[in-house]
């Protein structure tokens, strides 16, 4: 299945005005109207929510008029709504890259910052760039330790550490 | 003191060793970033912002602003040599930069570029010397109401003239706004729009959002694209930059003809992306033979690059003057400033004329080194763009999401870092514009304070943003920008219709 950029229009314009109306929820928690000190702390939230929301109804409504127009009309080839949003080789690319960078999150809060960093840029040279695995990790170590160096001494701000700095004497 | 005295002396601030090391780092900096697809100027300034902290606030802005500096030449670089515009203000020059570049002059098309780039930076910083003092004299004059009408025009004007679809900037505009509304209420003290999330309580940071935005938004882009860089001759021939400087005056219509675009857009909020190319296209109109522009015109490198620069300089401008930022950089630099604890706005010039006009001054010397600077390191820079991006790209992940964690040390920075890099991403590729959200997201709060206080004084009458000339004035231009550009816009090419179908 390819998403098709209209389809994309619509699901973004869904998505931010379902920000609009969570924060409308929100603000209308607050107290939207005046309180004896001028404005309560919900009512500039809540107008701001209010065009969010009329502004993603007009995207979403331009969307769907244009994707009509086009089902009747002959496509203009530089500006197509029916054009694919993501053609699937670009899809698996961007969804690949996504997916290690998740990785690379999920293993910094479980391992630290630096462990992660090594595993990550170890992998994508192993397994993207064709460069053999060893070659790829000292990459990614070479690159922590620049890190460390940067940061925790000359600058002197602590990153994410795992458990496996302190077996190295790293606090 | 007049002007020039004061800058004189903010002169005898910025060239001391210290600021000068400070310029030539910042520069560095800047290329690299610039260079690099996925880090630019917004999000290299974020990143640097945390490290700003231990050095003293005039230092800090003259780092900050020669890296941004530094980020605009590099974005150049990459778009003639690669046709990969390294910033999108320099998209424009990717059109005849790279055809030239190709055809084996390519000293001669970085040259061009760099030194107009050079001189529509010293036009701009010419104005704001010359204006400095004026804007801020005016902007004592202001109150809350007229502060807010001010905020207002710079959404207004976001709105009218930016190139996309007004409903598409006016999402990205309002969401901001509510990004900046999370957290803790400043005036009432309530808890907004949390939702139970202690996360949220601190609020969410610009900064954490521009990196994503901005940052692993754009290494998405360039990750769907496939990488497939093809450089071209990166050599600088000593003999090819004099030759080129010499037939620099020819053109000098054009650049001043973009330099006071530039100065125009960079003032009002059109940012240098529009300011180049604008100045791109006027360059094409007025040029006899138009045909051949695409082909490799040094008019068609000259004016999107001097128009850029001086955009880009004059946004400091408003940002100094009345704390309203005119481009995505400077709502990152003003944001610093905040966190500096410098309120920037009129009073700024009354109670730190060191720290403005050392900036001031310290813009003439680090563009200049700039120039010269770029003109001697572009063989190793571009050599950066050899390096496989499957190394350079995790490599620039890896900085991103620490530069996010270094804001505040919050794991939880990490997780909005990757959804807004998803957002920017989708974004982008919808022609929703970024800088808006930014712009949003720093000026929320002031927005906000200034309207409660307006209505505190007016007992809730909207009536006082037009209770005086000069706040009525301010509405004035900000609603005619908000309707203006595009209504006269719609009403053009309706009348063209009719024109084309009799």
């Amino acid at each position: 299945m390819t998403v098709k950029r209209y389809q994309a229009e619509i699901g973004t314009a869904l998505v931010t005005g379902g920000l609009g109306v969570a924060a409308i929820i929100g603000a209308a928690e607050l107290g939207t109207g005046w309180g004896d000190h001028g404005p309560q702390a919900g009512y500039f939230p809540f107008w701001v929510a209010i065009v969010l929301v009329g502004a993603s109804l007009w995207n979403l409504g331009r969307a769907i008029v244009t994707h009509r127009q086009a089902l009747r009309t002959p496509p203009d080839p530089l500006d197509d709504p029916e054009d694919p949003f993501l053609p699937r080789d670009h899809l698996g690319r961007v969804a690949m890259f996504l997916a290690a960078m998740t990785a690379f999150v999920i293993g910094t809060l479980m391992l630290g910052l630096y462990v992660a960093a090594t595993l990550y840029i170890g992998w994508s040279a192993w397994r993207q760039g064709g460069f053999r695995p060893w070659i790829g990790l000292s990459l990614g170590a070479i690159f922590a330790v620049a890190l460390y160096v940067i940061f925790e001494v000359t600058f002197q701000i602590p990153l994410l550490k795992g458990p496996l700095e302190p077996l190295l004497g790293i606090y | 003191m007049g002007n020039f005295d004061l800058l004189m002396h903010g002169f005898s601030i910025a060239i001391t060793p210290t600021h000068l090391m400070l310029m030539v780092a910042g520069v560095l900096m800047g290329l690299v970033v610039g260079v690099l697809p996925g880090l630019g100027a917004p999000n290299g300034v974020s990143l640097l912002i945390p490290l700003t902290f231990a050095l003293d606030p005039t230092s800090a802005i003259i780092l900050l602003s020669s890296m941004y500096w530094g980020a605009l030449f590099g974005g150049s670089t990459t778009s003639i040599l690669f046709n990969i515009p390294g910033e999108p203000s320099s998209v424009a020059t990717t059109f005849d930069g790279y055809p030239m570049a190709r055809n084996g002059e390519s000293t001669r098309a970085l040259t061009l570029a760099f030194v107009s780039s050079g001189v529509g930076a010293l036009m701009g910083i010419m104005v704001i010397t010359l204006l400095a003092g004026w804007a801020s004299q005016f902007a004592l004059k202001f109150g809350a109401p007229e502060y807010f009408a001010v905020y207002f025009l710079a959404f207004a004007a976001f709105i009218g003239m930016g190139s996309a679809s007004p409903a598409k900037t006016l999402v990205s505009l309002t969401t901001g706004l509510i990004l900046a509304s999370v957290g803790m209420d400043t005036v009432t003290g309530a808890i907004r729009l949390t939702y139970g999330f202690s996360d949220l309580l601190g609020g969410v940071s610009f900064l954490v959002v521009v990196i994503g935005l901005f940052g692993i938004g754009e290494l998405l882009s360039t990750v769907q694209e496939g990488l497939r860089f093809r450089g071209v001759n990166s050599k600088i021939d000593l003999r090819d930059v004099l030759k080129t400087l010499a037939e620099l005056p020819r053109y000098w219509a054009t650049t001043l003809r973009s330099g006071l675009i530039g100065i125009w857009m960079g003032i009002t909020p059109g940012g240098p992306t529009a300011a180049s190319f604008m100045s791109y296209g006027v360059a094409r109109q007025a040029s006899r033979k138009g045909a051949a522009f695409g082909t490799g015109r040094p008019e068609g490198i000259v004016a999107p690059e001097t128009a850029d620069h001086s955009a880009g300089t004059c946004a400091m401008l408003p940002m100094l003057a009345l704390g309203v930022p005119s481009s995505a950089t400077a709502a990152v630099m003003m944001g610093g400033l905040m966190i500096w604890g410098l309120t920037p706005g009129p009073m700024l010039f009354a109670t730190q004329p060191d720290f403005v006009w050392g900036l001031i001054a310290s813009m003439y010397v680090s563009n200049l080194l700039g120039v010269i600077l770029v003109l001697a390191t572009v063989p190793m820079f571009a050599a950066l763009l050899r390096i496989p991006f499957t190394i350079i790209g995790p490599m620039i992940v890896v900085i991103c999401f620490v530069g996010a964690y270094t804001v505040g040390s919050a794991t939880f920075d990490l997780w909005l870092v990757l959804a807004f890099g998803l957002v920017g991403y989708v974004f982008s590729k919808l022609d929703y514009p970024l800088a808006p959200l930014i712009l949003a997201m720093v000026l929320g709060h002031k927005a906000e304070n200034s309207f409660h206080q307006s209505m505190l004084l007016s007992d809730g009458s909207l009536g006082i943003f037009f209770a005086n000339p000069l706040v009525t004035g301010i509405m004035m231009v900000a609603l005619a920008l908000l309707i203006l550009p595009k209504t006269l816009g719609l009403a053009l090419s309706l009348r063209r219709r009719k024109e084309i179908a009799p």
